[in-house]
């Protein structure tokens, strides 16, 4: 067997960002109702731009499917915990100290947190229903791809795994990511053809290098500042604080790299149908400063519109208030003021939806672009010989991931 | 026309095959031919040819069939063509008067009426029907001491919330004590009470009342003055400890902390931080289903007669809460949820009317004393 495909991306900035505009204006109109069919609108044109030897991806997903997932999903979600509260306060009250002691007060915010752990099997849950939704809804040469069902298998897991990377401040995250990828990935096809991914977790160990110096600054910087305050030393305590910022920001950036290179080995291991297999080799520095670079544009952009709005809200206000007697100023000062504050508020919506555009521009499709373009596919004659899959109806249309508003930008 | 080509998958297999593409006019259809197709050739009538939505790529057009036109089997059911010869896109453009339209399936917005309906009425019938009963054979569930404990951890609150922290609002004056003792037994004596009550006056100028969960019961000072005689002051006690009795407090403590899980689901904040706010506000404030409270008002009138004192007296006092009420939205949480106090006051004055002879229930020595409770 031979054959190569290289991928290929074709979205273009302005189109999207022109896509994503109207579509998140629809939304706000529609108090929100639109933002399923938005979802599945900038999906269709990212799928679309994604082709490899010029065949390009199908999104085949629809707005309503997902609206109507969605209902099915709250009802279940609200009657869950509707009756989990109401079973929570039942027993608090039945079994909990009620008194002003402090254990009183701890065991009360715990059991009220506890609806935080009810929700968190509900997260994982409706992750994997998301992915499971999406690959369902992908077809590319005319096949569909799809994902047995195993939500509750991965709840399980993803628990245990979120636990032991937890409790190891992270070290084992490598482990979680690898087994719950393959968990995942095994359980995926394309046509009547399944995934395998090969491997093992500790070949992501290089990937976490950055994280593992972050940490290591982290305990550094914090101990820098406690002797600073212990034996009262100001330089001490600046500089330690100092740290401690870079460090964070170095934790944040590892977490990057390590996404990109555990993407890249994970993707070299996975094996279709016995026979074709992937490269991918995307540049961590690349996803790296584009993720920076647009943070730094999602945070500027919308401050510099809120202060020209604000300059000139005040600037009017300031001149009509200094127009003096000859001016009929009650009713003008009044209007004035309810005008201001709806163009302020105005200019606080479109702040938020330019921050989700440019992330969508600068960042999500970039990146997109960047992990497209780097992957390779071999032995891709074998394609040919895949047939169809039964169509999956994929019940809920990830609407248990609207309903916890999980998933991000795609 | 120059033969052009366009990429087909039949969503069969996997396999493409570049088809040559022929437009016949006069039959309305696009004909594509190769080899492997089933009979050589494929017919695709235009008007029923739709163009993928939402694309990126504007120099090539990816077409399928709309779902029930199939002409000859399912095989092009799930058929894609994409075209990029930049002519054949053209004529396609132009020939296709549908190339665009949206085919929404029969039966959409029945769909979705249906299902926005029967997801409202679900989400009513759990606020309304299972989580009020599920409270109520909850609350029975309680052990009474813990009711009782719980019920001080609210007084507690209330205190600090009137008074500020560490504020002793308790007002003590033996005298007062002791008239309230009079008024409380004269009230119970021939009721059978489960509960050990333990009423209190707290030393605030809201005309209010309020029941927390185990039998503990606050009047407020502005009550009692309010009150133009003890006969006003009893029935609101008596009303009070219909609430206990009924274990009012508690069943609505559940119930509302089921309708807050549910609603912050459909609110869209489900971390709990704000259904645990809502949860401690709504059981301060207290606020019962207007069943509950005409029960307690029944109970409440029981007592009186009970006690033979006139029943007037709750017929007065609602007169004045709607008076109160008139004067606007700074109204006592106490009385929002409460039925409308005229309807409330004409049913008290109806049954004054059916009782035979009364007294008052305390002496106008003791009622100067309850009035001095919190001197």
């Amino acid at each position: 067997m031979s054959g190569r495909i290289e991928g290929q991306y074709f979205g273009k900035t302005e189109p999207l960002l022109w896509l994503y505009v109207k579509t998140a204006l629809l939304t706000l109109v529609t108090l929100g109702i639109y933002r399923f069919w938005a979802k599945t609108r900038i999906r269709k044109y990212v799928w679309s731009a994604t082709s490899g030897e010029n065949d390009g991806f199908e999104y085949t997903g629809t707005g309503l499917e997902k609206f109507l997932g969605f209902l099915v999903a709250l009802v279940i979600l609200a009657v869950y915990l509707g009756l989990f509260q109401l079973l929570l306060t039942f027993l608090g009250l039945a079994i909990l100290p009620q008194d002003d002691s402090p254990t009183a007060m701890i065991a009360q915010s715990v059991a009220i947190n506890l609806n935080f752990l009810a929700v968190m099997p509900l997260l994982l849950f409706a992750q994997y229903r998301a992915r499971r939704y999406k690959m369902a809804r992908t077809r590319w040469r005319g096949l569909r791809f799809g994902m047995e069902n195993g939500a509750w298998g991965y709840v399980g897991r993803a628990l245990w795994y979120t636990f032991l990377s937890s409790i190891t401040l992270g070290i084992l995250a490598p482990l979680a990511t690898f087994r719950l990828e393959k968990y995942m990935v095994d359980r995926s096809w394309y046509g009547d053809a399944q995934f395998e991914l090969l491997g093992r977790w500790q070949a992501l160990y290089p990937g976490m290098k950055h994280v593992f110096i972050g940490m290591g600054l982290l305990v550094g910087a914090t101990a820098m500042v406690s002797a600073g305050i212990y034996w009262n030393v100001i330089g001490a305590i600046v500089f330690g604080g100092l740290f401690v910022v870079v460090a964070y920001v170095w934790i944040i950036v590892g977490t990057i790299i390590f996404r990109v290179y555990s993407f890249n080995y994970l993707t070299r291991n996975a094996v279709l149908d016995e026979e074709v297999v992937f490269e991918a080799h995307l540049d961590p520095t690349h996803v790296v400063m584009k993720v920076l670079i647009g943070f730094a544009a999602a945070t500027i952009a919308p401050g510099i519109i809120l202060g020209i709005l604000g300059a000139i809200v005040g600037a009017v206000f300031f001149a009509v208030s200094m127009g003096g007697p000859s001016l009929d100023t009650g009713g003008a000062i009044e209007g004035l003021a309810i005008g201001g504050t709806v163009l302020f508020a105005l200019g606080y919506v479109s702040a938020l939806l330019l921050v989700g555009a440019i992330w969508m521009v600068m960042v999500t499709q970039p990146i997109v672009a960047h992990a497209v373009t780097n992957i390779t596919v071999h032995n891709s004659d074998h394609l040919e010989l895949i047939r169809q899959r039964s169509a999956d109806k994929g019940a809920d249309a990830e609407g248990f991931a609207d309903a916890l508003d999980i998933g991000g930008a795609l | 026309m120059s033969a052009s080509f366009g990429r087909f998958f039949d969503g069969e297999s996997g396999l493409g095959l570049t088809v040559e593409l022929h437009v016949d006019i006069a039959a309305e259809t696009l004909r594509l031919t190769h080899e492997d197709l089933p009979m050589g050739s494929q017919y695709w009538p235009l008007w029923a040819i739709r163009a993928l939505s939402d694309q990126a790529r504007d120099d090539q057009l990816v077409l399928s069939l709309k779902a029930d036109a199939s002409l000859d089997s399912a095989l092009i059911k799930t058929a894609r063509l994409t075209v990029d010869d930049a002519d054949m896109v053209a004529t396609l453009r132009r020939l296709c008067t549908d190339l665009t339209k949206k085919d929404i399936a029969h039966g959409t917005l029945r769909k979705v009426v249906t299902r926005s309906g029967l997801a409202a009425g679900a989400i009513a019938l759990m606020i309304f029907v299972i989580l009020p009963a599920m409270a109520g054979t909850f609350a029975t569930l309680i052990p009474i001491e813990r009711e009782i404990a719980w019920g001080r951890a609210i007084m507690g609150q209330m205190e600090r919330s009137l008074g500020g922290r560490g504020a002793d609002l308790v007002c003590r004056n033996p005298k007062g004590l002791k008239a309230l003792e009079t008024m409380t037994t004269r009230l119970t004596e021939r009721a059978d009470i489960r509960y050990d009550l333990d009423i209190s006056v707290f030393d605030h100028r809201m005309v209010n009342a309020f029941a927390a969960p185990g039998g503990q019961i606050v009047l407020m000072r502005g009550l009692i003055e309010k009150a133009k005689g003890p006969g006003e002051v009893a029935a609101v006690l008596g009303h009070e400890i219909g609430h206990v009795e009924a274990r009012d407090v508690t069943r609505n403590a559940l119930r509302t902390a089921g309708s807050a899980g549910l609603l912050s689901m459909v609110l869209g904040d489900f971390s709990g931080g704000s259904a645990a706010v809502v949860v401690a506000n709504y059981t301060l404030n207290a606020s019962y289903t207007r069943e509950a409270e005409t029960e307690a008002d029944l109970f409440a009138l029981k007592l009186l007669a009970g006690s033979s004192t006139n029943a007037e007296g709750m017929a007065d006092f609602f007169d004045s809460l709607s008076k109160l009420e008139r004067l606007g939205p700074s109204l006592p949480t106490y009385l929002a949820s409460h039925p409308e106090t005229t309807t409330r006051a004409e049913a008290a004055r109806a049954f004054a009317r059916t009782q035979g002879y009364t007294t008052p229930i305390l002496s106008q020595r003791e009622w100067k004393d309850l009035r001095s409770i919190c001197d």
